[in-house]
This record gives structure tokens, sequence and C-alpha cells, in this order.
């Protein structure tokens, strides 16, 4: 019997949002150099403009009633080894089809539950040509509105414990992941410790790994010695070497200082727009921001549960834990997906990733890191091609096709 | 991988001297100085303190200690001294006395003019050695103020200094470039015509920041044609050089193959790879998108204040900072002309007109050096990665990190003196001013 759920609406307390506007009222503005354009960070007439929109104009209220029209939200505590309880909020909504695909989405940093409200609609879909999901969204702990952990320490494996222990309690003994950025990490670490027994199949559209070496993989190095790389391959190592060489600075401060970066994301709403916008705008494909859209994905982490500073701690603790985890293949024996999209962060030749078990690949010509946000069509139709019939990893949860 | 070994000394690419021989003594007139007192406007004050009244703090992890950055408690604490029991006007008055400040306009190359400010304080020995004192980030030139006073004593037993202490374009109260593109080369050019417009055609120069080795293959001297103007030595106290490398320092790698390291010597390898594992992601995002990172320095005084005073914790020996002390360096930032956020850009600068500085280059600078060895700076290097030819001062010190002038002033100064005085290996650099009176040359 799955323990009943306790439904959550999100109702940012006044004070809050009346110390936001004060603060935003106090905003001092620093200068910019003339036609610096992009080089050195976001625009300065970017962030005067939202920081106007955010103090007069954008209504959070609309918006959050907008959410919890939308996304049906819950809270549950969930126990994880060593660190206690957590209160966990979620996204959980069931289709129609009774036997539809359980899939837990993870989101990433500077992400938040936000990124399924598109895909959310189409992967309960019902339909007769193509399988449909129930579909749980976890807030990891120290975004959103769950709780932070407040001992050291809460790295991958917790998160991984966590998203698991979710799935179990709502009845969900197996499933499927659909994950990016940090969600990458997080299924391929499900995958590899609950897979087989929980975790059916996962989905990512931050696939990883690097150039094969002799010793590791040597017929890759051999290919790979030998073969040309073509120009989308070419483009994706530029752009995989822009973000390492020039997009990089707020992971190796997160990764190692989150507490100093922390008090000023935590004390200035225009400091933390900012650090959070740059990747909203690099990071994407062209994608045409709407000013408020950009609020409202701020505003959540503005108003989280935890803080903002909370949210950056996972960079610290996947590192010190192990700081080759995104690079590093996990064995696993579960099938696997990819989704390529042109402007992800980290594009290296397909002959270099070290994804055990893949069956299902898909190629996309536009899009970036943000997949489930940028291009919601896009990744649910690959997921439905995935895991529906005649699909690679058609059937993997017993019993439970995603048909009618 | 970008670090910290990539940034260059702004002082080695101040002209060097020539072979011209500069024989008079002259009793320099100094030009006419505009005299600056830092005077911060009321709302300004005003402004801060609504700020900090409405301070929002995070949360921090159980038994943090320093591990994730900053601690709360004492970013807490120094918060509430900031709001309440802090006098800014106090230490405004006593900078004001303790260091005699002036503005002049400068033109760069490029960039027009910029106005700016500086310390200047003369020895009342006439023959004093005109030194410029370079600061780095994220000092200012509240840097000498422990040191000017020992600098410019005039004493028969140790050489005596003309000091000059610049707030580089966008620190304290010097105006900040409005163009892309103010590297090292600017700033060395503004340090060079500030001392040319003072009078000192000829000077030593001391910094600790900024780091090492640009290569004269950068910066040919047919950049500095303008007659008169000369570095004629330089110290510092973070000195840098690239590893043994088998191509570029064969000697030095066979070394490095066949010799270990001392226990000193290995304990500055962990202080270097501290820095370079968890010490350098300022550098990484102020290299690289330091737009971004100004907003919330520039909006936020905790924010400010977490994000210096980390690095005045770890960067020095132990050093006891008081409240006040913390305060008032941070409060140079928050009241700066240009705002904090001017002041990062000089990584992006550097680190996009030098990116591969390091690698292979070594040092081509051909007039006396000298470095003062302090445990607790952030690169520690063996020596013998350090010796060059003109390298004609070395100084070790037990204690003292980063901040040496403001750490330790004494042994900084003593090191000076003693590479300067009579005797010392750069005595007399500067043609006509040996430092002492003429009576104690006899």
């Amino acid at each position: 019997m799955v323990s009943t759920e306790n439904p959550f609406k999100i109702n940012v307390p006044d004070e809050k949002l009346e110390l936001l506007k004060k603060k935003l009222e106090l905003t001092t503005f620093s200068d910019e150099l003339e036609g610096a354009g992009r080089e050195y960070g976001v625009p300065l007439t970017d962030i005067r403009r939202l920081t106007a929109r955010w103090r007069d104009g954008y209504e959070w209220r609309k918006h959050e009633a907008l959410l919890n029209a939308e996304l049906p939200q819950f809270t549950r505590d969930i126990e994880v080894d060593g660190f206690g309880t957590l209160n966990v909020h979620y996204v959980h909504k069931k289709s129609e089809v009774v036997d539809a695909i359980p899939l837990l989405f993870v989101h990433g940093w500077p992400g938040s539950f936000i990124e399924v409200r598109r895909i959310l609609p189409l992967l309960t879909e019902a339909s007769s040509d193509y399988p449909s999901f129930h579909v749980v969204a976890l807030g990891l702990p120290g975004f959103g509105f769950s709780e932070a952990p407040t001992k050291k320490g809460f790295e991958i494996r917790q998160f991984s414990e966590l998203g698991n222990k979710l799935m179990l309690s709502l009845g969900y003994n197996e499933y499927v992941t659909q994950g990016g950025d940090w969600g990458y990490a997080i299924t391929k670490f499900m995958a590899a410790n609950y897979g087989q027994k929980h975790s059916k199949a996962w989905h990512t559209n931050f696939p990883l790994g690097g150039a094969p070496t002799l010793k590791d993989r040597p017929l890759a190095y051999l290919i790979n010695l030998v073969s040309k790389l073509t120009p989308e391959e070419k483009a994706g190592l530029e752009r995989t070497a822009w973000f390492f060489g020039l997009g990089h600075g707020y992971s190796a401060e997160q990764s190692t200082q989150p507490q100093t970066l922390g008090y000023a994301l935590t004390d200035s709403p225009v400091g933390l727009l900012a650090w959070i916008y740059e990747k909203l705008v690099n990071w994407t494909d062209n994608y045409s921001w709407d000013d408020d859209e950009v609020l409202t994905w701020i505003s959540i982490y503005w108003f989280s549960r935890a803080g903002p500073a909370a949210s950056l701690r996972i960079y610290f603790e996947a590192n010190k834990a192990n700081p080759n985890l995104f690079r590093l293949s996990l064995p696993s024996k579960i099938p696997a997906g990819h989704s390529y999209f042109p402007k992800e962060l980290i594009k290296l030749p397909k002959r270099w990733l070290n994804t055990p078990n893949l069956v299902f690949e898909s190629d996309h010509d536009s899009g970036g890191h943000f997949a489930a946000h940028e291009k919601p069509g896009e990744l649910v139709g690959d997921l439905r091609k995935m895991f529906g019939k005649g699909g690679p990893a058609f059937g993997v949860v017993s019993g439970k096709t995603g048909y009618t | 991988m970008r670090c910290f070994w990539n940034m260059t000394r702004i002082s080695e690419l101040i002209p060097v001297q020539n072979s011209f021989s500069h024989t008079s003594t002259l009793a320099t007139m100094a030009p006419q100085e505009t005299p600056f007192q830092i005077a911060i406007p009321a709302e300004q004050i005003a402004l801060l303190r609504k700020k900090l009244e409405l301070t929002v703090l995070p949360d921090e992890l159980e038994d943090a200690g320093r591990e994730y950055g900053a601690s709360l408690s004492d970013i807490r604490r120094l918060v509430t001294r900031w709001k309440d029991g802090y006098d800014w006007r106090k230490h405004e008055a006593q900078l004001n006395t303790e260091l005699p400040q002036f503005t002049t306009d400068i033109e760069i190359d490029g960039f027009g003019t910029l106005n700016v400010h500086y310390v200047h304080k003369r020895s009342d020995v006439v023959d004093a050695i005109p030194l410029l004192f370079v600061h780095g980030w994220p000092g200012s030139f509240l840097e000498v103020r422990h040191i000017l006073p020992l600098l410019t004593e005039s004493s028969p037993k140790h050489p005596s200094f003309h000091v000059v202490a610049f707030s580089l374009p966008g620190y304290g109260f010097s105006e900040a470039p409005k163009k892309k593109g103010f590297e090292l080369t600017q700033y060395a050019e503004l340090g060079n015509k500030l001392m040319t417009a003072l009078g000192y055609n000829e000077y030593v120069t001391q910094d600790g920041c900024w780091g090492h080795l640009v290569s004269e293959y950068y910066h040919p001297n047919n950049r500095c044609k303008l007659r008169g103007e000369h570095s004629n030595a330089w110290h510092t106290n973070a000195p840098m050089a690239p590893p043994p490398h088998p191509i570029s320092r064969p000697l030095l790698f066979l070394n490095h193959l066949i010799f270990g390291y001392t226990p000193k010597e290995k304990a500055g390898f962990e202080r270097s790879l501290w820095f370079r594992n968890k010490g350098n992601g300022y550098y990484h995002e102020q290299s690289t998108q330091p737009q971004t990172l100004g907003y919330g320095l520039t909006d936020s005084p905790v924010g400010l204040l977490a994000w210096i005073y980390e690095k005045l914790v770890n960067w020095t020996d132990d050093y006891p900072w008081d409240d006040d002390e913390v305060l008032t360096w941070i409060s140079i930032y928050w009241f700066s002309r240009a705002g904090p956020a001017a002041s990062v850009r000089i990584y992006f600068e550097v680190n996009k007109a030098y990116p591969n500085l390091l690698e292979g280059a070594t040092s081509k600078t051909t007039i006396p050096m000298g470095y003062s060895y302090f445990p607790k700076e952030i690169v520690k290097l063996p020596k013998r990665w350090l010796r060059a030819p003109n390298l004609v001062f070395e100084s070790d010190h037990t204690s003292g990190g980063h901040f040496a002038a403001h750490e330790k002033p004494k042994e900084l100064v003593d090191d000076l003196r003693k590479m300067f005085g009579k005797g010392g290996p750069a005595f007399g650099v500067v043609h006509g001013r040996s430092g002492y009176d003429p009576q104690s040359r006899l």
C-alpha cells in the first residue's frame, strides 16, 4: 500500500515578497566596459531590464498560481543513511493509462523542478501511438522547496539513494529515469546501484565520457586514432573547450568555496539573477527567454526553502567524494539512451562516450543544455521512441508498457 | 588549466634602465601635486547602512569550519559590527592623517586620461631612493600603511626611501579604464608615467601580488622609448617561475629528477597545491566572467565582505585580523571610486592577453631582482626554480603570508634595507640616490 501523499502548494510568505522588493529598490548596479557585449559576463542592459521588471511589473503570485495549477506537488519525508530524514518536495503526475511507465525526472543546477513543466503534459498524455508515463520530478535537497541536508558529505550517492527511495515510497518498485546535468550523474549512479532491481533503464541528454585511452578501451583508441573529426564533432569539441576554458569559473568556485559565494547569492537578488541568468543564456541554443520566464526560474532560487547557498554544495560534495564522477563510466546492466543536442556544454564525439548498454541514440539540430525546457517535444519524442512499442527499451518495467 | 601562474608582474614590465648615465643628484623639484583626502559622501554611508540592515545570511553545514568557505560565525559577527559599531569616519580620518594622498591625471596610450589616486611620502633624506609600491587584488593602497613610516625613516644605519603607492586603476580612489584591454602593459605604463611625473626618473619597485614572468618577448624594449624612464631594480614577495621541464628548463628538470625536495619545499608544494585545487575558484571566475560576479559584489556588502575576507584569512599566516581592520580594508572596496566590479577585470584582461604566459616563459629581466620568501605565500616554489642570473637578493622568513607588507612590515622593510643599503647587492642602483644623507656616506 502506498502511503498517502502530502499535497503541497507553493505559498511564499508576504514578508519574503516585501523583503525582495525592498532589496530590489536598493539595488546598486556596477558599470560596464564599452563594447563589452557578453564577453565579460552578463550585459548590464539585460540585468537592468530584468531587475526593473522584477521590482515593478513581475507578479510572483501570478506565476506561483500557474505553477500550482500545472504541477501537482507534494512533500514526503525520506530517510537517507547517515543524514536522518529530509522533507523532499516533488511533482507527481499520473497518466490516465494505468500501466504507464513510472519515470523519475532529475534536474540539476541551476535548474529545479520547474524543468519538468513542459514535458509533463506530453509524458503523461495517453495515446495508442506512443507510451505514456507516470512522472515524478524530484526536487533535489537544497533546491526549490526541498529541505537541505545539514551535515557534510551529502553527495551523489545520497541523492541517488533518495531518488530511489522516493520512487519506492510511491509504489514504483520499478521505474526508468531521465536526467541531465547533475541529473545525469545521479541517474547514472542509480543505474549502477539500483539497476535491474529498481531502475530498469536510464536516459540522458548530457552523456559524457572521455577520449579513449589505449589501456581502458584499446579498440576505441585505435579507431579514434585513425578517424578524422567531422565538422559537427569539431564544433562539439570547440563548444566543450569554450565551456571548460571560459565557462567553468562558476564550477571552480562552487566546488571549492561554495559558502563564500553563497553570501552574495543569498543577500543580493541581482547577484543571484546575474549568476544564474548567465547560464540560461550561454547554455541554451538561442532560446528566446521571456523576462518573466527568467524571473520565475530565478525566484524559485530566491524563495527556495533552503536559500540559494545550499544549492551550490552539491558541487563541493560531489567533487570531494569523486572528482572523476562525471567522466567515469559506472558498470550498469540496464539499457541506456542518449539524446544529443548541439549546444549541450560538453559535446564529445560519440565514439568517446562510455555509457554501457547504449540502446538508443537520437540527434537533434538545435537545442542546448536545458533540453526539457527548450525542446520538450523533441525530448519526449525520444523517450517515446526509446520506450514505445518496437523501441529498444519497450517493456523494461514489468507489466507497465505505457499503453492501455 | 588556468592558474595563478598565468599572472604577470606589473613592475617587471616597467621600462628598464638603459646605459644612459645619470650623474646629477638633482634636487628634483616635485611637480605640483593635487592633494586628496578620502571623504565618502554621507549618502553612501547611509546606503551601506540600509543594505546592511536588510542583510540575509545563508545557513551553514554543521561543523563546516572554513572548509566550505568563509565561516558563518565570522561573517555574521563582521556584518553586525559593520552595521553598528564600526565607525568609517574615524578610520577615514586616520587614513587621511597617516597617508599623504594625491591624485593626478595620467594619459595611457589608447585609453585616454585616467585620474590616478596615490600615496606619496618623501623621506627627510633628500637622496632617498624612490620606490614604487604596487598592490594587487584584493589589496589596495592601504597595504603601504605599515611599511610607509619604516621606509621613509631616516637613519645612518639604513637607507631611506621616497615612497609612491598608487591605487591601480579600478581600485581605491583611482578612476577605472572604460575600454576593454587594459592589461599589464597599461598598468606598467601608468606606474612609470606616475613616477616620471613626480620627478623620479629612476626608481625601484616593490610588489607582492601580481605574478611573475612576462618575458620581454611580449614587451620589447622599443615600447619604452621615452628617455629617463627607468625601473632600476625590483623586489617581490610573491616570486614565481615555470616548473622544471625537459625542454624549456632542462637542467632544472634533471635536478628535479635526481634530487628530492626538502621538507620545507614539500610544505611549499602542498601550499601551492592547496591553492591550485581549493583556492583559485575566484581566479577562474574573475578571469572569465568578471561582470557576472561583479553584480553581487557591487550590490551586497556581505557578498563583497565574504569574497575578500576569505582571502584575508586563507592567504595570511594566522594573522590576527582585528574586525575593524578587516572592515576598513573592505570598505575601501565598497566605497571605491569605480566600485568593486571594476577591480576584478584585471584578471580577465591579463588572462586574455597572456593565456599561455607561464608555459615555457622564463624571466628575461636584466635589472637586479630581490625575493623575500614568506612561508604562507600562496604559491611556494623551490628556490632553485626561481633562481636567475639577476637575482641578487634573497631572504627567508619563518612566518608571514601573501600580504607581507601588511603582516610583516618590519621584516619586509628590513629586506629592502639590506638589498638597497650600503654593502647590499643593489646599493646605489638609482644614480645619485643612495638612500643616505651625504654626510653619512663618509
